[in-house]
């Protein structure tokens, strides 16, 4: 085109054309422009995203490894570190017969040849079930739990169906140790029972998972103490036992066994059965073993004064009941002698000459009228009698009848009693230094000393020879009581108690070993009291736990008790 | 003009070839790096195919306006011929096939039909007249010609593929001025089809690919796992990246296909920001000399194959990179002159080459103009 047609063309319908053409140009120019624009756009996009993602470096960098070692449930350790409780990563074998998508056969074997194979992997399973099962399109467990080499060969099995989820176990490496203390966790991941359910949110916490929880167990008194449990109780063919080991001074429980143990890596009915805890569930009459509590509140209250004086030990008839001894023990005893004899005459007499309103204070703050004070949950209320104690009650009680409580009771009692007076909450956790409670007062610093004489002087020459391990200064009551039943006590059951504590001359643990229902065996010399099977555990176990726990055996060291032994003729042969 | 230079070396579109050969030097070193720091398999091959095609370039780029007028629509049907010849021999081996087996050549023909589509509606456009851009004969002729071939591309099925042949053919309608409304009422059709089709036409796993652009997190070790270590791999490179030959995503397999789809992610994460930058940087030159191109073509037949070719090669790069930052579905799409893999490399290079003729079309017209 030039300028020639263009004029030879104006006012014809070519003029028309042009612009067209010319309007064209200049659209295609415009929209080539746009089209640059969006490219621009698009260019733009991309860079600010790849500013943005690059900019956001780290966000994206999946799991940290401090996450990633992070338990999926804290651990559980004893007082020296000794894991007590860990997450246990595990695998099991699941059946999801939506796995190749619904409504679609979900194996791709017929469920005869799988079964077979699964079989052959795992020969305890019964294979006409597992047939049914894959058959019916049921989705479930096949298989708890699995080994990884047998994951494996479930996965090479090609079946898209059995899945091998993994799963976090509770794994408790000890076994059967401390049972009742840690408790187990349940299906739906809480704690149940011990302490797993009182730190179950400190150990489901993420914040504070990572870092393990110290109980105030130490592992190999708890060991100590659960093998001599289970050596005493099955040598009198006991129905169960019960034992504590507790610092005097803290309030720190060492250890603390209910026999028999469940087995908390298996639960099953049979261990369902077993998880009832003896030491702080269960409540006890537990007999003589309450006398020596009775004697401190008399010293403390100024009753008992001279040791060398005689109490009358004839039978005590009040009303139309007698109280006896189980043995004519003479006309008269001092109070040295009735420890060591355990005479229910004399502490019936005490009881009474102290008087109720006294005898119920010095319960009541010893802790006996509420809930063993310990953190673990399953704690036994226990059987009190009230505010009004008439004349006879008040006996018994002196003696350990008509008042029922845990263990537990009986050992934080103990525990105020040598450590020069004072009461604390028992705990299972681990004390710091500074962490340890103030406790109250319940008897005086004097009445303390004297009461670590007297338990002395009861397993040196009464009742309790057979717990007096050489050089350790143990200390000691025995108790043994009918268990009540219908209609009365039964004379065939009965629960025997040795409550202990050593080294006498500096008191540093309580130690209380229970049997309940004994029976007379050759081992306990035909015997059902505790003087022949629970003095006997206290005596094997003070030597293995001594040396551990820092008591060292020393025959040169002792209470002083030179002013108490001219008292007592059993003494001087 | 300074004389330094001689001028048959200075008149040679070095915009164009220094940004396009930094582009593939660096991308043989990505693939040095992903192929675990070694030459084979990736590097060398993407070296050599590059060579041998841009002699290709060069020898498309002498031809003639002339000739194209002469080739366009028999290049056209052949293109559209093997087509249906893929299509046969997949039928008869049972089975999708998408390239054929000439020699030691593996012949991709859906590949060709990208730049056949640009210069064959080129060359309608050229001889329909420019009254009648707005009537139905401007419309209907090309939509045949754009839907033949996406058809037999979708049975492949090829989405990636056949989305590229819509929108290279697309764009060339639009450059040829028909009425902006025609687009708008498509774009408008679509929106409403696109949404009836997500629910009722595409698969479940097709939804989820899609369901899964918006949100990746959802499920990171199932769909969304691409996408999620993919933008993993960018994220970590941080602003320098973690050094040549030191990629974790790409080295330890988290990583899908890092030397093709995802070699972005991998360049990105050994050179970071900068490497990203770089290569858009790259790109935005190629482009920009590309619609310069297209812009300064004084005729149809030039602009619109010049604009078709320039919207073909966008396209390769627009989606692969979003696919990678997480913003588009994963489709098949390498990214041109950095990834591994011939065909696509062979499409780009062919349009390069188509707009290099342009090129030389526009500059030989002004001089013989002059004289």
């Amino acid at each position: 085109m030039n300028a020639l047609t263009l004029d030879r063309a104006l006012g014809s319908g070519r003029v028309q054309l042009v612009n067209i053409r010319r309007e064209s140009l200049a659209r295609a120019r415009q929209r080539l422009l746009l089209v640059a624009a969006f490219f621009m756009f698009v260019a733009f996009v991309a860079l600010v995203r790849l500013v943005f993602v690059g900019a956001d470096a780290g966000a994206a960098t999946g799991t940290p490894l401090a996450q990633a070692l992070l338990p999926a449930r804290g651990e559980i350790t004893d007082r020296n570190g000794v894991p007590l409780a860990r997450a246990f990563p595990a695998y099991s074998l699941w059946f999801n017969p939506d796995a190749m998508g619904e409504g679609q056969s979900p194996l791709v074997d017929t469920p005869v040849r799988v079964a077979a194979r699964l079989h052959a992997i795992f020969p305890d399973l019964d294979e006409e079930r597992l047939r049914a099962q894959l058959a019916a399109g049921r989705a479930g467990y096949l298989r708890r739990r699995i080994l990884p080499e047998d994951a494996n060969r479930v996965h090479d099995l090609g079946e898209i169906a059995l899945e091998t989820p993994r799963e976090m176990d509770r794994h408790y490496p000890q076994g059967t140790l401390a049972a009742h203390v840690l408790g187990y966790v349940g299906a739906d991941g809480h704690g149940r029972l011990g302490m797993e359910q009182v730190l179950d949110a400190r150990l489901r916490d993420p914040a504070r998972r990572a870092t393990p929880v110290p109980l105030s167990i130490d592992m190999r008194v708890q060991g100590a103490l659960e093998d001599e449990l289970e050596r005493g109780m099955k040598l009198v063919a006991a129905q169960g036992a019960a034992g504590i080991v507790l610092d005097v001074d803290t309030g720190e429980v060492l250890a603390l066994a209910s026999m028999p143990e469940f087995n908390p890596n298996r639960l099953d009915a049979v261990g369902a059965q077993l998880m009832f805890n003896r030491v702080t569930n269960q409540v006890y009459e537990l007999g003589s073993t309450f006398k020596p509590l009775t004697i401190a509140a008399a010293i403390d209250a100024g009753v008992v004064r001279d040791f060398g004086a005689r109490w009358d030990a004839t039978p005590v008839r009040v009303g139309r009941f007698t109280i006896n001894d189980s043995h004519p023990l003479g006309s008269t005893l001092n109070i040295p002698q009735m420890l060591m004899h355990s005479s229910n005459t004399v502490t019936a007499r005490v009881a009474d000459e102290l008087g109720p309103a006294r005898l119920r204070q010095t319960m009541i703050d010893l802790g006996m009228n509420q809930r063993p004070a310990i953190e673990l949950p399953a704690r036994g209320y226990p059987i009190w009698p009230g505010d009004n104690w008439p004349r006879l009650q008040n006996m018994t009680i002196g003696f350990g009848h008509g008042v029922a409580v845990t263990p537990l009771h009986l050992a934080s009692a103990y525990a105020a009693m040598v450590n020069g007076g004072i009461w604390r909450p028992a705990t299972m956790h681990k004390l710091a230094p500074g962490e340890v409670p103030q406790g109250r007062r319940v008897f005086k610093e004097s009445t303390s000393s004297r009461m670590r004489q007297l338990l002395r002087m009861t397993s040196r020459f009464g009742t309790g020879r057979n717990a007096d391990a050489p050089g350790y200064r143990v200390g000691g009551k025995t108790g043994s009581a009918e268990k009540p039943g219908a209609g009365g006590y039964q004379r065939s059951a009965i629960v025997s108690t040795f409550a202990a504590a050593f080294p006498m001359d500096r008191p540093r643990y309580v130690v209380i070993a229970m049997l309940d229902e004994p029976r007379g065996t050759v081992a306990s010399s035909y015997q059902r009291t505790a003087a022949w099977n629970a003095a006997p555990i206290v005596g094997r176990l003070v030597p293995r736990i001594g040396p551990i726990l820092g008591v060292r055996p020393d025959e040169t060291r002792d209470v002083d008790i030179s002013d108490l032994v001219p008292l007592v003729p059993e003494a001087q042969r | 003009m300074n004389r330094i230079v001689p001028e048959p070396i200075s008149r040679q579109p070095w915009s164009l070839f220094v940004p396009l050969l930094l582009l593939v030097l660096f991308g043989a070193a990505v693939l040095h790096s992903a192929a675990g720091g070694s030459m084979t398999p990736y590097a060398s091959s993407h070296l050599v195919r590059f060579g041998v095609f841009v002699l290709v370039a060069l020898a498309l780029s002498f031809m003639t306006r002339r000739f194209v007028r002469l080739v366009a629509y028999p290049a056209y049907v052949a293109v559209l011929l093997l087509l249906v010849v893929v299509e046969a021999m997949g039928a008869i081996g049972g089975g999708s096939q998408r390239w054929i087996n000439i020699g030691p050549l593996v012949l991709q023909p859906s590949e060709l039909m990208k730049a056949a589509i640009v210069v064959v509606l080129a060359r309608f456009f050229e001889t329909l007249p420019v009254g009648m851009v707005n009537t139905w004969r401007a419309l209907v002729p090309p939509l045949v010609m754009i839907g033949l071939p996406v058809m037999l591309v979708l049975t492949q099925p090829d989405l990636g593929t056949a989305l590229a042949i819509l929108f290279g053919g697309g764009l060339v309608m639009f450059f040829a001025g028909l009425p902006l409304r025609w687009f708008v009422g498509a774009g408008a059709a679509g929106a409403l089809v696109v949404p009836l089709a997500f629910f009722f036409l595409l698969q479940d796993y097709q939804q989820r690919r899609i369901t899964t652009l918006f949100d990746p997190g959802a499920d990171p070790l199932g769909a969304g796992y691409h996408i999620t270590q993919s933008k993993i791999a960018i994220g970590s490179g941080g602003w320098f990246g973690k050094g040549f030959g030191n990629g974790t995503q790409s080295h330890l397999n988290y990583l899908p296909e890092p030397h093709t789809d995802f070699v972005f992610a991998t360049m990105a994460e050994e050179w970071g920001l900068a490497g990203g930058l770089f290569v858009l940087l790259m790109y935005l030159l190629i482009l920009r000399w590309g619609f310069a191109v297209a812009l300064s073509s004084e005729d149809r037949l030039g602009r619109l194959i010049a604009a078709g070719a320039v919207a073909t090669i966008f396209f390769y790069i627009a989606v692969n990179l979003l696919m990678v930052m997480g913003f588009a579905p994963v489709v098949g799409i390498p990214l041109p002159f950095l990834s591994h893999g011939g065909s696509a490399l062979l499409t780009v290079m062919i349009c390069i080459g188509l707009l290099l003729m342009v090129h030389r079309w526009n500059t030989r017209v002004s001089p013989r103009g002059l004289s």
